[in-house]
């Protein structure tokens, strides 16, 4: 009779777990790796999975769509404004005879972009300095903590709007990415320094440093995959945030600027025709909250599948 | 408590430097000088000498950092304090005092409709956990959650303003009435537009505080010695359970200066955060610093205010 191997580090997948036959009631829970379990847990979490797939379909949009029809969207026709949808034109034309369909699915791919883009500089810069800090501890953690204590304490919208506004130039997304970036990655660093601090001491640790392992690879290989999963759904989080953050910025003329398309610069176009035709301010609303939506369940679901207290409930 | 006030005084001044030192550097490395305005054929060299000279552009950075930093906070005594504002002129201290009520006029109702609302629901739907209510109102608050909140508000402009013309489309009174009614009227809809997204926030944190002190063992045994239902609810329960709703209040008031720059350009309310959104578009260097030190410190207040009233209502914290 075989017995399953309890290996905690193994990350085969449910597929190479062998058909045993059983001799107690204790070995008929079934082994499986961390990973295996996240999963589990995820595709338990009915919002969740809707979310993902809701943001697959996005997400695809955004690339297929501007792909296929390359500067359509930017295309005027004073014969054409204001149509009624129709199959040529699915969301009908604006004022200026644009193809209100092809500028969503730009714009999507923008706010998408920037979303992404933004929370990438986050987590980098959150993860980096958060590391160090709770890796060195002491002088090196204080410094860390203070500078963290001062942007938390700087009205942020505002501060992205200033740097935007006297640094971006018009119409400059890179700048739009970078302040979002550099003003939002105060919740990952507190994390990840958290985490660091907690495993500064842990006996596996302490054995790969007795091991003869350098700093880097003990942060890197060692302390990091555990301070991960918070990150993780900070980031899925993070991403409604940033969406946000730009359609504010581009609403209030700071941020993305026409002929290119953003969600919010395609609201702050039709709010010139808001009286006449609202339902042009509708279609990015929708997206927009579609978008924050699907990403805030993914990270409500990722937060529930990535603790390892929380149980599977048995079908 | 005094002693504790007073030793977070002084550990907020360093951070208070700092925000000070990346505000004045970020207004500092801005491309362009604020004379270049008048850069033109019409205005002689000799003129923007001068001008230079007397806004004190010619001195090294970190000269004109304490130089500016040090009158930043006599402001008490000094109506020069901030400076003069580029665009008409005027002290920049004048031009903010004038915004601060109007600001907290709006904010403080959009606060006060979120905690009457929203507390009640989060305790309705802690207490009858999982039932069609809850479900409700967690809809309710995902949703209102997820609308950017200039969205919502332009939202409600075309339906209540335009459409059905119940309330103005913008600003805080009708020309020639100062009535207290016209006042109101004019706040219902960029409160409400606050206010949803607020109470969705609230709602939550409120729901899940209350949960956590529904389990508790002190709960059971007001039930087990016979207390009426709803003075556990009240007497035991949320007392409690609004602990937490005092450190989202010391998170809320600062984040009102940031959601007022949306919500009050999108109604035209003329508060500082309009004000502040103006300054940046004009770049008008010394409001927009001084609405970024308004900014910090309010937060390092709101989170000060916190700290003091959690000592107050709960008794098991000492400082």
């Amino acid at each position: 009779m075989e017995r399953v191997e309890r290996t905690a580090t193994t990350t085969a997948p449910a597929a190479t777990t062998r058909p045993v036959e059983y001799e107690d009631e204790v070995d008929l829970i079934p082994v499986r790796t961390y990973w295996q379990l996240v999963r589990i847990r995820f595709l338990q979490h009915r919002l969740a999975v809707m979310a993902v797939v809701l943001m697959a379909i996005l997400v695809a949009l955004a690339i297929i769509v501007p792909t296929l029809s390359g500067n359509a969207y930017t295309k005027t026709s004073l014969t054409k404004v204001n149509l009624p949808p129709s199959l040529e034109y699915p969301l009908g034309t604006s004022d200026i005879g644009q193809n209100v369909f092809l500028r969503l699915m730009k714009a999507l791919q923008t706010s998408l972009f920037i979303g992404f883009t933004s929370v990438a500089i986050i987590a980098l810069v959150g993860v980096s300095l958060g590391a160090v800090a709770g890796f060195f501890g002491g002088g090196t953690d204080n410094v860390v903590m203070r500078f963290v204590d001062i942007i938390l304490s700087l009205p942020t919208f505002f501060l992205i709007i200033m740097i935007v506004a006297f640094f971006g130039g018009v119409g400059n997304a890179t700048t739009v990415i970078v302040a979002i970036g550099i003003t939002g990655w105060t919740v990952a660093c507190r994390l990840v320094r958290a985490e660091f601090l907690r495993l500064r001491d842990a006996d596996y640790v302490q054995a790969a440093r007795a091991l003869g392992a350098g700093n880097q690879r003990i942060a890197v290989r060692h302390m990091l995959p555990a301070a991960l999963p918070p990150i993780v759904v900070a980031c899925a989080l993070g991403i409604a945030d940033s969406v946000v953050t730009e359609a504010a910025l581009s609403y209030l003329g700071f941020g993305i600027q026409p002929p290119a398309a953003s969600l919010g610069n395609m609201m702050t176009n039709a709010l010139d025709y808001f009286f006449r035709a609202p339902y042009l301010i509708l279609y990015p609303g929708i997206t927009l909250i579609l978008i924050v939506l699907s990403a805030s369940f993914i990270g409500d679901g990722l937060r529930d599948a990535l603790d390892p207290r929380q149980r599977i409930e048995s079908k | 408590m005094a002693t504790y006030v007073v030793r977070r005084l002084i550990q907020a001044i360093p951070i208070l430097i700092g925000i000070s030192v990346i505000a004045f550097v970020i207004v500092n490395l801005a491309p362009g000088s604020p004379v270049d305005r008048f850069r033109s054929g019409r205005v002689s060299p000799a003129v923007i000498e001068n001008l230079i000279r007397l806004y004190g552009l010619d001195k090294p950075l970190p000269e004109q950092f304490i130089k500016w930093f040090t009158a930043f906070w006599t402001f008490p005594f000094n109506v020069a304090a901030w400076g003069y504002s580029f665009v008409d002129g005027r002290p920049v201290t004048e031009k903010i005092y004038e915004r601060i009520p109007l600001t907290l006029e709006l904010m403080g109702t959009a606060l006060l409709v979120t905690m009457v609302v929203a507390i009640p629901l989060g305790i309705l739907s802690a207490v009858k956990q999982y039932s069609w209510a809850d479900k409700v109102v967690t809809m309710f608050s995902t949703i209102g959650y997820a609308m950017p909140s200039f969205w919502l508000g332009l939202m409600l402009l075309y339906v209540f303003a335009f459409n059905l013309k119940l309330f103005p489309l913008y600003g805080r009174h009708t020309p020639g009435n100062d009535s207290f009614g016209d006042l109101v009227w004019h706040l219902v809809l960029p409160v409400t537009s606050l206010a949803i997204q607020q109470i969705a926030g609230w709602s939550r944190y409120m729901r899940s505080s209350m949960l956590e002190v529904l389990h508790q063992d002190y709960m059971r045994t007001a039930k087990a010695k016979g207390l009426a239902s709803g003075r556990i609810l009240f007497r035991h329960g949320l007392r409690n359970g609004l602990i937490p709703i005092i450190t989202l209040l010391g998170l809320t008031i600062p984040s009102l200066l940031g959601g007022a720059a949306i919500t009050e350009s999108v109604f035209s309310w003329p508060g500082l955060g309009y004000l502040g959104v103006q300054s940046v578009t004009t770049r008008d260097y010394p409001v927009v610093l001084a609405v970024v030190m308004i900014g910090g410190l309010m937060v390092i207040l709101g989170n000060l205010l916190a700290d003091v009233l959690y000592g107050v209502v709960d008794p098991r914290i000492k400082y």
